[in-house]
C-alpha cells in the first residue's frame, strides 16, 4: 500500500512538473512530453500496486521514506534558480549556428540569435546601424561591464551556457544583476579591449517578468 | 541564498530528466522479465572472456537509454545469473553503443567523422577492459551482496561450490520462485519486483542528483576549460568535467559541442567516453550493483583507459 503510494507520489510529481510549467525553467522542450508521460505511467503503475496490494502490510525502507519526503519538498519548494550565479560558473561556448541568422530581419533576431552571428561572422561592421529588440537578464562577470543575457541548454539546467552582449548602459543607469528588461535600439561598432566589437544601443529599456520559457535551445 | 536557490534548481532539473529514462529501463528490465522465461535467453549468453562482453555491448542497441535506464537492465541481467561479462559489457558499453546516443553525436558533430568512429570504438574497448579487469575478481567481491544473493539463487546449482550456494545441501531451503525458471513470471510478481526496484534506485538517484548540484554550483567550471590546449591537462580536465556534469549520454555531445573549439579532440573524446561510465549521478546507482571496491576500480581503470585514448587521439590528430 505504503509502496504504490510512493510510486504514484513521484508519478504526481512529475505530471505536476509539466502542468504547473515548472519544466520550462528546467529542462529543454523536447524533454517535457518524455516527463509527462513517464508521470501518468508511474501514476497508473501507483494505483496497479495499491490495488493489488491493499490489505498487505510490508516494511517500508528507510530510504523509500526519505526519497517520499523529498518528493513532496520537491513539489513545495518550487525552482528558483540565480541565472547570474549558474552563468558565473560556466564559460561561453555557443555551438556554430546549424543555420546562420541573417536570414532573419535584424529586429526579429533573439538575443541568442545575435551572439550566434556575431560569433560566425567577427566582422561587427556587417551589422552596424542594425535595429535591435531582445530581452534577457543582466549577467555582470567580475569586472567586466553587465551585459544582456540568456541561458541556453541542450539537456537541462546542468548543461546551461550563457550567451551574452556588450551593453552600452545610459549613464544614468546602473543595471541591476538578474533583472529582466527588455530592449530596443541598435547595433553600434565600438572599440573595447582593443577591439572592435558589436555593442547594443538601447533606445528604449523596459523591466520585465522573467519570461515563462526563460531558457534557449 | 541565492547559490542555495541556484543548488536547488539544478537537482531538480537533473532529477526530473534522469527520472524517465531510469523508469525506461525498470520497464524494459520488467517487461524481459514477464515475457521470456529467464533461463531460455540468459543460458544462451555467450560465456567466453571476449565475446560475452562483446554480445552485452552489442545488447544496448535494444534499449536507447541512458546509462540511468542501463543500471536496472545490467542489474537484473546480474539477478538472473547471466555471464558477468555480458552484464558488464551492456552495462558500460551500453549508454554509448545505442542508436539514440550515435544519432546524437553524429547531430552535434556532422563535421568530424572520426569523432563518430572513435567514440562508439573507444566505448567499446573500455567496456571489454573493464569488463576482463572485473571478471576476474571472485564475484563475491564484485557484486552488492544483495544482488549476489538473488544471482547465486537463479544460477544452476552445478555452477556453484557447495560453500557458495548458501542453500539445497547446506542453508536455507530454496525458495518457490527459483524452481520454474522456465516459466514466465507473473504480472504481480514483475510488478512488485519492479517497482521495489524504482524506489531502491530512485533513492539513490536523489542521492547522485544531489551531490552533482552541489558540486556543480561550487565548483566555477571556466577553470577546467582555461587549459584550452594543453594536451594531458585538457584530457584530465575535460574528464573532470564529465563526472561533475552528470549529464545523460543522450545529449552530451550537444553539451560537448559548446567548447569543442576551445579544447583538444583527445578532451573532446575523454568527455564523451567517461562521462557515460563514470559520474556523480552514476556513483549512488553503482552501489545496487558493485561493492565499494569495484566501483572504485572501475572509476579508476575507466579513467587511465579514457586518458590513454585521450593522449592516442591528440597525438594523431595534434
Amino acid at each position: 500500500m505504503t509502496r504504490g503510494l510512493l510510486i504514484a507520489l513521484w508519478g504526481w510529481l512529475l505530471v505536476w512538473s509539466v502542468l504547473s510549467r515548472r519544466l520550462d525553467l528546467l529542462l529543454r522542450g523536447v524533454f517535457h512530453g518524455l516527463v509527462g508521460v513517464s508521470g501518468v505511467a508511474l501514476i497508473v503503475v501507483g494505483i496497479a500496486v495499491i490495488t493489488r496490494n491493499i490489505k498487505q502490510r510490508e516494511p517500508v525502507p528507510w530510504p523509500w521514506l526519505a526519497g517520499g519526503l523529498m518528493a513532496i519538498l520537491v513539489l513545495l519548494v518550487p525552482p528558483n534558480p540565480s541565472f547570474s550565479d549558474l552563468a558565473a560558473t560556466r564559460p561561453q561556448g555557443l555551438p556554430e549556428p546549424l543555420e546562420l541568422a541573417f536570414v532573419l530581419p535584424p529586429e526579429q533576431r533573439t538575443l541568442t540569435e545575435w551572439v550566434r552571428l556575431l560569433r560566425s561572422q567577427p566582422d561587427p561592421d556587417l551589422v552596424d546601424g542594425n535595429p535591435v529588440n531582445i530581452s534577457g537578464f543582466v549577467l555582470k562577470l567580475g569586472e567586466s561591464p553587465a551585459q544582456i543575457a540568456r541561458l541556453t541548454v541542450r539537456c537541462c539546467l546542468a548543461d546551461a551556457t550563457p550567451a551574452g552582449l556588450p551593453v552600452a548602459w545610459p549613464k544614468d543607469m546602473e543595471p541591476k544583476v538578474n533583472q529582466w528588461l527588455a530592449i530596443e535600439g541598435r547595433m553600434r561598432v565600438e572599440s573595447r579591449d582593443g577591439q572592435r566589437v558589436a555593442v547594443v544601443v538601447p533606445e528604449t529599456i523596459e523591466p520585465i517578468e522573467r519570461p515563462l520559457r526563460p531558457l534557449e535551445p | 541564498m541565492n547559490r542555495l536557490a541556484t543548488t536547488w534548481a539544478l537537482f531538480q532539473g537533473l532529477l526530473l530528466e534522469a527520472l524517465p529514462f531510469l523508469l525506461l529501463g525498470i520497464a524494459i528490465a520488467g517487461l524481459a522479465r514477464w515475457l521470456v522465461p529467464q533461463r531460455l535467453w540468459i543460458d544462451r549468453l555467450p560465456r567466453h572472456p571476449i565475446l560475452a562482453p562483446i554480445i552485452g555491448a552489442m545488447m544496448g542497441f535494444a534499449l536507447p537509454a541512458c546509462e540511468c535506464g542501463n543500471v536496472p537492465v545490467a542489474r537484473r541481467l546480474l539477478a538472473n545469473g547471466a555471464p558477468l561479462g555480458t552484464a558488464f559489457g551492456f552495462l558500460f558499453a551500453a549508454p554509448v553503443l545505442n542508436p539514440i546516443v550515435l544519432a546524437s553525436t553524429w547531430a552535434a558533430f556532422p563535421n568530424q567523422p572520426w569523432l563518430l568512429i572513435c567514440r562508439p570504438l573507444g566505448a567499446f574497448l573500455i567496456a571489454i577492459m573493464l569488463s576482463a579487469l572485473l571478471v576476474q575478481l571472485p564475484e563475491a567481491q564484485v557484486l552488492e551482496s544483495a544482488l549476489l544473493a538473488e544471482r547465486r539463487m537463479n544460477q544452476p546449482l552445478s555452477n556453484l561450490s557447495l560453500l557458495k550456494r548458501g542453500t539445497g545441501v547446506i542453508g536455507e531451503p530454496l525458495p518457490e520462485t527459483t524452481t520454474a525458471k522456465t516459466e514466465r513470471l507473473g504480472f504481480k510478481q514483475v510488478l512488485d519486483q519492479s517497482s521495489r526496484e524504482f524506489l531502491d534506485l530512485l533513492a539513490l538517484l536523489l542521492l547522485g542528483c544531489l551531490i552533482a548540484a552541489l558540486v556543480q554550483t561550487w565548483l566555477p567550471r571556466s577553470w577546467l576549460l582555461q587549459v584550452g590546449n594543453a594536451p594531458t591537462l585538457s584530457i584530465l580536465a575535460l574528464m573532470l568535467l564529465a563526472i561533475v556534469v552528470s549529464v545523460c549520454s543522450s545529449v552530451d555531445a550537444f553539451l560537448a559541442l559548446g567548447f569543442a573549439a576551445q579544447v583538444t579532440p583527445g578532451a573532446l573524446l575523454a568527455f564523451l567516453l567517461l562521462g557515460p561510465v563514470v559520474d556523480l549521478k552514476l556513483a549512488g546507482l553503482f552501489t545496487v550493483l558493485f561493492r565499494p571496491k569495484a566501483i572504485a576500480m572501475t572509476a579508476i581503470a575507466a579513467s587511465f583507459g579514457v586518458l590513454l585514448i585521450g593522449q592516442w587521439v591528440n597525438l594523431l590528430q595534434l
